[in-house]
């Protein structure tokens, strides 16, 4: 797509000349997200305000320029990656202010472009808490967390984004701003639409403004590494734990696989001979709580069949225990030039078949597949490893991510978790999703921009665009 | 266009020297920009290293030629090394920077203050481009001379560095180092006009032939002068000749001589007891230079420097040691944006008030000299010293 200079001018007079680019060096540094995908935009555009937004949107919807919304592009299904149709990227990272911090209330208002961990940081030096804990914190922004509806391991405990945003500010696609949502617990005055547009990939409005609920910040926590050799007594035991009225604030899982990856990596003393280990976490602000809380789950993991159960006894143990989790990415990366990182999202009860079965895929493309994830929400990541660089092996790459797919979809889970649909995951969808609800998807989308002009070639699959 | 040629020669040294796979070890997470102080300021993919890193891929894979756009993205990068410590997948992504000023240089491209920085350092040998015989000028000055001034042979060489050398709002820095080592009776020579600019300028410029005359040329003074130790005050000088002349000269340039640098020796001269500071009951907070910290892991001897001190209590910044933030002095930014440096060191100086603490102590003298002139613009009522300053205020206290 050409751009005339005219409309670069006027978005010069919108946004000021220092933050349209147009230069192919600074385009190229808009081309990618976290995944492989990469395609240029026309222009980038970095807004400082919500107005500023609103005349840049109503200027593209005339101009019928498609507009890609981007935080910090950490993004892992190429949402904010342009399509070859170009477009202009809408950096939202300037947007960086915190507005508010409603201490009574427990509220944050922040801007879009607000990068999580900061915000995390803030409210914490005033004892409140925002819990929504993607791993990626310091790498994606508040605005990018809402249009995917970013969780992490806390979510069984603490939920998701889409739990905490009890507002937005919104531009839609032809440049009109609206707010929505506020500070009532209770809000149930028309439709949700702050509901409606954390998830929605950037294709429904541009989200510049999100109110926030908080919590007290815990200041306990215990953690435990708790091993099993058969994955069905792991995911009996963790059934028993729920049952028993435990909320653990985290229940991650590892795979043999990844054991045995992060091990060679770290060498911490994981136990090689395991099937899979669980991360447990508990924590509160009443240290005999948590601790009579942490007790009460050994005691199950252990009558359930544990093969070793060990208790962090300090903070040194217990960041010893999270570094072998955190060290996940890292250690793959080490084994093979590449990873797919996929998030599909099981029944609870799923969980060993799940494995079992993609076991079977890593064994019948010769591609080592590790798994780990939440064992709490069922949000597992099989991670395929591969060499990008081998033809043959993408193949086989791609070929193993379909079965995947397939897989969760036949166990009743789903494609996506927590990542997203963006590019990556378009040519699922309809495998995935009832065909009404995806029209009905579709005509929503339709109605809020007619002219498709907010993140095109995202989410929806190629069959329905048309 | 007239450059043509060389451009091409260029992006095919930097194909020899990075390599694809080098360079596909970054996944793209983005991970490192939080940690990046430009990428901080500008929150703008392309002054951030993970954009960085993007332009030398491209650049390798075809998709993009060099300019002047390109160049800009480079020069204004501190060369920190934050990114590579923050990143899981070890990308060595600092040295990638440098690769890429290597090639925007010979290929003509680098910044006109730049250009003029390298031509200044080719005639006189500093910075500054002054004679390079006024480099004794600090002690000009002083009511005693400096015990190192006169000799010409000694076990040590103080290498006092350009900065400290040449531009008086540094002078305190040699002038107060060469009086501590007098007081502790260490035998040391200065070499005057026969020291040169250690190299690094020219070395993150681009220029590693101007960068391998000056470690040539240094070692040689050094050891005529029969020096086994040199001790420095500056940290870039400690880093290009720990780990650069290495590079430059081969394994074996440094055989025979101990690189100090002044934490190092002042720690063991309090510890030993060889000097005896006067209690100094200050709230103070330190300030890791990037060269001498997260490149050269030399965390603890200022720290035990300032433990040595009665009385002073030291508080850390939030980022501190290996996850320290750059006062934007680094790179030679300044030469080419100054205002990114002041936005760059007021973030640092906001971390400083956090602390509570009065003073910022560094060990360096461009730390010193950038935060103090952002606190000056930006009125922030905080007194920046580096450590050798504040080790002879306790020192003179005592009297
Ligand atoms: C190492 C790593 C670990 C990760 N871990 C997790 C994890 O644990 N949990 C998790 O959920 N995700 C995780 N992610 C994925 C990613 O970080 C999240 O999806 C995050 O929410 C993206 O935020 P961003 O600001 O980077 O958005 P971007 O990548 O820039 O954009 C993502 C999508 O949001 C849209 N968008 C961005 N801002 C706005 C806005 N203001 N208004 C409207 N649309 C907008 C974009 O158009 C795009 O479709 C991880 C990613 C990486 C690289
Ligand atoms: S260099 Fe490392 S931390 Fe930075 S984006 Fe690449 S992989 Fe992530
Ligand atoms: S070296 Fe420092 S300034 Fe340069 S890209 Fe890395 S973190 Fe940013």
């Amino acid at each position: 797509m050409e751009f005339c200079r005219e409309f670069v001018q006027e978005l010069e007079q919108i946004v000021g000349p220092a933050y349209v680019h147009t230069d192919p060096v600074d385009l190229q540094c808009y081309a990618f997200d976290a995944t492989f995908e990469e395609w240029r935009p026309d222009v980038v555009v970095r807004p400082a305000t919500t107005d500023e937004v609103a005349r840049v949107l109503r200027l593209c919807n005339e101009a019928r320029v498609p507009v890609i919304p981007r935080g910090m592009g950490s993004g892992l299904a190429g949402g904010t990656v342009p399509s070859p149709n170009g477009g202009l990227v809408l950096s939202l990272t300037r947007m960086n202010r915190i507005q508010e911090i409603d201490e009574v209330n427990m509220t944050v208002t922040v801007e879009a472009g607000v990068i999580t961990a900061d915000l995390q940081a803030e409210v914490e030096r005033r004892g409140l808490f925002y819990p929504p804990d993607p791993s990626s914190i310091k790498h994606s922004t508040i605005g990018g967390n809402i249009a995917c509806n970013a969780g992490g391991p806390r979510c069984l405990k603490y939920g998701v984004t889409k739990d905490y945003v009890m507002g937005v500010k919104a531009v839609l696609a032809d440049g009109r701003v609206f707010s929505a949502g506020g500070k009532p617990i209770k809000y149930v005055t028309g439709y949700d639409l702050p509901a409606l547009l954390t998830g929605s990939e950037g294709t429904l409005a541009v989200v510049t403004e999100a109110l926030l609920r908080l919590t007290v910040k815990p200041t306990v926590a215990r953690t435990a590494a708790v091993a099993f050799h058969d994955l069905d007594l792991a995911s009996q035991a963790v059934n028993k734990v729920l049952w028993a009225g435990f909320v653990p604030a985290t229940l991650e899982l590892m795979d043999d696989t990844t054991i045995h990856t992060v091990e060679e990596y770290l060498h911490i003393g994981l136990p090689l001979d395991a099937a899979a280990m669980l991360i447990v976490e508990s924590d509160g602000r009443d240290e005999r709580v948590v601790d009579d809380e942490m007790q009460g789950m050994v005691e199950i993991f252990r009558a359930a069949g544990a093969a070793d159960v060990r208790v962090a006894k300090d903070e040194k143990e217990r960041d010893a225990l999270w570094r072998g989790r955190r060290s996940v990415s890292p250690s793959l990366a080490r084994r093979r030039p590449h990873k797919l990182g996929e998030d599909i999202s099981l029944p609870r009860s799923a969980i060993p078949e799940a494995i079992r079965r993609i076991k079977g895929v890593a064994a019948k493309y010769g591609l080592p597949i590790a798994i780990f994830g939440h064992a709490g929400d069922g949000n597992l990541h099989p991670n395929i490893l591969f060499d990008r660089r081998d033809a043959e092996e993408w193949a086989r790459v791609q070929q193993a991510m379909a079965e995947i797919f397939a897989i969760a979809l036949e166990l009743g889970g789903t494609l996506t978790g927590e990542h997203g649909v963006g590019i990556m995951k378009r040519p699922f969808v309809s495998q995935a999703l009832d065909p009404t609800a995806v029209e009905a998807m579709w005509r929503i989308k339709r109605a809020l921009d007619p002219h498709n002009i907010l993140n095109p070639g995202k989410v929806f699959p190629a069959e329905v665009t048309g | 266009m007239m450059f043509q040629p060389r451009v091409e020669n260029a992006v095919q040294a930097l194909g020899e020297r990075i390599s694809h796979d080098d360079i596909l070890r970054c996944i793209r997470c983005g991970l490192c920009s939080y940690t990046c102080p430009t990428y901080r300021v500008e929150n703008c993919e392309s002054m951030g290293p993970r954009g960085r890193l993007a332009l030398v891929r491209a650049l390798i894979e075809g998709k993009l030629e060099l300019s002047p756009r390109f160049a800009e993205k480079f020069y204004d990068c501190v060369l920190c090394a934050a990114c590579t410590s923050a990143c899981p997948g070890g990308t060595q992504s600092d040295a990638m920077m440098l690769e890429a000023r290597r090639i925007l240089y010979k290929a003509g491209l680098a910044p006109e203050p730049i250009a003029g920085l390298l031509a200044r350092l080719e005639a006189q040998h500093n910075i500054s481009g002054e004679d390079n015989a006024g480099r004794l000028m600090w002690s000009s000055n002083m009511e005693r001379a400096p015990g190192g001034l006169g000799r010409r042979q000694a076990e040590m060489v103080y290498f006092v560095g350009c900065v400290s050398s040449l531009f008086p709002m540094s002078f305190s820095i040699p002038q107060a180092f060469s009086r501590t080592l007098d007081l502790a009776g260490v035998n040391y020579a200065l070499l005057g006009e026969a020291e040169w600019c250690c190299g690094y300028p020219a070395y993150i410029s681009g220029d590693v032939e101007l960068a391998r005359q000056a470690a040539a040329h240094n070692l040689e003074v050094i050891r005529s002068a029969g020096a086994r130790q040199v001790v420095v005050t500056c940290p870039s000088c400690y880093h290009v000749f720990t780990h650069i002349y290495p590079e430059l000269l081969g394994e074996g340039a440094l055989a025979g001589l101990k690189v100090l640098h002044a934490t190092e020796l002042l720690a063991d001269l309090l510890e030993g007891g060889a000097l005896r500071p006067a209690g100094q009951a200050v709230r103070v907070t330190y300030h890791d230079p990037c060269d001498l910290g997260r490149k050269s892991k030399l965390f603890l001897p200022p720290r035990r420097v300032l433990h040595a001190i009665p009385g002073l209590e030291l508080v850390e910044m939030a980022s501190t040691g290996e996850n320290s933030l750059c006062c934007g002095g680094g790179g030679n930014v300044e030469s080419s944006a100054p205002s990114l440096v002041e936005s760059m060191a007021a973030r640092r100086l906001a971390e400083a008030q956090d602390t509570g603490a009065e003073l910022i102590v560094t060990a360096c003298q461009q730390c010193k000299r950038t935060l103090t002139s952002a606190a000056r613009k930006r009125r922030v009522r905080m007194r920046i010293l580096d450590v050798v300053e504040l080790v002879w205020q306790a020192l003179s206290a005592e009297g």
